[in-house]
């Protein structure tokens, strides 16, 4: 009698541990989500304006973040201006990649500007490896020794702080296209390109000034993956631009929306997958996830380019 | 003051526009009419710049603007409204208007000022815009969301935001019934009042006969009738055109 209650409170207690584990890998996951969210908002915004896919974008936001790692490395910079540089950095790199692969190259001809892209993924690749000699660089976090607990859910302060920058880039990234003459230009060439130059919006001008912003908010992605593990590495670029492709694909491509909603998805189910089946075999079950939207719901969550031309 | 020396457009062997010359006065409402197919469309989309003219040079009080980018023919003085209605749909009827007058407007402003300062959708010029196109009670709908016909008004007063001296209207009345017609016609002399020159491409012969003040007729690209409408409605190649070789039942004359 007494051996069998004691077996079931065993049990009991196994089950909230896990319940509580669950919840644990939910909440950091939708935390961390927010980053792939900005890639995916990026990848977006520029998919927008110009109906054409980015490929160099993760590669760029990597190269922005090593852009703020330097200025930690050149002049012990504190932590905010290391951020700030690498979200300013990527928003560079952002109007280099849009005159090198986009700007010129001939509008009727999709891939044109798709391979131009894919070859800068691949040269930044190269020269971020080159230059970092391959190796990882610690990275500023902060607030990675505070953690904030809610019963026996414990939140990491870095990764709070991680979902807050993030929160507020979406927030001056919403302030811009919906209140200010950039974000409705922006939004009137991504809807009707050609009414919105005849109403003289200059879209080279907004193409241009959409590469930069998306830029800066890849670089907020990168500076914030790299805090929240405390560890900038040059494999990550490969990572931010699969993730941020999935997370389009399944919110829907031109959906800002749905690349939120999307990014809190993936970081969701990618740590719920970690918790229930190990590191080993994470990625296999989000590459599911995204093959059953391909095949289910191929236009994403939000999908919609229709009455466009 | 708009004028159009010898422009010709060819699409491989097909000559859309050939060879048509046209001036059109400062104050006017002029008609372009033709049947399907004669280069109408053409003609306003290579005054617009969507095409590059074969030969030929569209000149606005001497700029030269098929010279130009499109969104310069803008500051210049030309805008235009479409046959199938182009509006920002997720944006606002007063962000519509604030996105095109604000292209035009602030074209030297400061870069910050011009891209970055809020609350433009509650400009004087808007505003007035607003109740010009009697659109000021909608003013926060989606474009989207309006009626067909507010779409229309919405589109006309979105190509005036931007202060232009000629408006191309592309067949406004697509669509509309012969009251609606009437209202239109109305509001076409309005934007002529506010001093702005009109070319008007239209299939509805009512409006193009009632409130035009000269007329050319194109027929396979080529004009072959230029006018006042009571001239133009005489001329025997313009009743060819309409009622013999395209055997097309279309009333030219109201009558």
């Amino acid at each position: 009698m007494a051996d069998a209650s004691g077996a079931n409170e065993a049990t009991a207690k196994m089950d909230y541990f896990f319940i509580i584990d669950f919840v644990q890998s939910l909440v950091d996951g939708l935390l961390f989500g927010t980053t792939y969210a900005l890639i995916g908002i990026g990848f977006t915004l520029i998919f927008g304006v110009m109906r054409k896919l980015n490929l160099a974008y993760g590669a760029a936001a990597l190269a922005g973040t090593y852009i703020g790692l330097a200025a930690f490395l050149a002049f012990d910079a504190p932590p905010p201006v290391v951020f700030l540089a690498s979200a300013l950095g990527s928003g560079l790199i952002g109007l280099v990649v849009y005159y090198c692969c986009f700007r010129f190259t001939p509008t009727s001809y999709p891939m044109a500007s798709l391979l131009a892209s894919v070859g800068m993924l691949l040269f930044i690749d190269e020269v971020v490896i080159h230059l970092s000699h391959g190796m990882p660089f610690p990275y500023p976090s902060v607030f990675s020794d505070a953690t904030l607990e809610l019963g026996d859910i414990w939140i990491r302060g870095d990764l709070l702080f991680v979902f807050g920058m993030c929160v507020v880039a979406m927030a001056v990234l919403f302030w811009l296209l919906y209140r200010t003459p950039l974000g409705l230009a922006t939004r009137a060439v991504s809807q009707q390109p050609r009414a919105a130059q005849l109403c003289g919006i200059d879209s080279t001008r907004v193409n241009a000034l959409t590469f930069v912003i998306a830029g800066i908010l890849g670089g907020v992605a990168g500076a914030m993956t790299a805090a929240a593990v405390g560890v900038l590495s040059p494999i990550i670029a490969m990572g931010l631009t699969v993730k941020g492709l999935i997370v389009v694909v399944i919110g829907g491509l031109g959906s800002i929306p749905g690349a939120i909603i999307g990014g809190l998805l993936v970081g969701a189910a990618e740590n719920v997958f970690l918790l229930l089946r190990g590191v080993t075999e994470r990625d296999i079950y989000v590459m599911l996830l995204l093959f059953l939207f391909l095949t289910l719901r191929p236009g994403g969550l939000f999908g919609s380019t229709a009455g466009r031309d | 003051m708009l004028t159009l020396e010898n422009l010709s457009k060819h699409f491989g062997g097909v000559r859309a526009v050939d060879d048509v010359s046209l001036t059109i006065s400062e104050g006017e409402i002029f008609g372009l009419i033709g049947p399907n197919g004669s280069g109408k469309s053409t003609i306003i989309n290579l005054i617009t710049g969507l095409y590059v003219p074969t030969a030929g040079k569209v000149t606005l009080d001497g700029w030269d603007l098929t010279a130009m980018a499109q969104h310069e023919r803008t500051s210049v003085g030309v805008a235009r409204t479409f046959q199938n209605i182009r509006l920002f749909g997720n944006l606002s009827v007063a962000q519509n208007l604030w996105v095109a007058q604000n292209g035009h407007e602030q074209r030297r402003a400061h870069f910050l000022s011009r891209w970055f300062k809020a609350g433009g959708e509650h400009a004087p010029d808007v505003e007035e815009l607003l109740r010009f196109s009697q659109l000021h009670s909608k003013r926060d709908v989606q474009a989207s969301a309006l009626s067909f016909g507010e779409m229309r008004r919405l589109e006309m007063a979105r190509a005036l935001a931007s202060n232009p001296r000629v408006l191309l209207l592309d067949e406004p009345a697509a669509g509309a019934s012969l009251e609606d017609g009437q209202l239109l016609a109305e509001r076409i002399r309005a934007v002529r009042d506010r001093g702005v020159t009109v070319l008007l491409i239209e299939h509805m012969m009512e409006l193009v006969m009632g409130i035009t003040d000269r007329i050319a007729v194109l027929n396979f690209g080529r004009k072959i009738a230029e006018g006042s409408p009571t001239e133009v409605q005489a001329n025997e190649d313009v009743r060819a055109a309409y009622l013999g070789s395209s055997h097309k039942k279309e009333k030219l004359i109201h009558a």
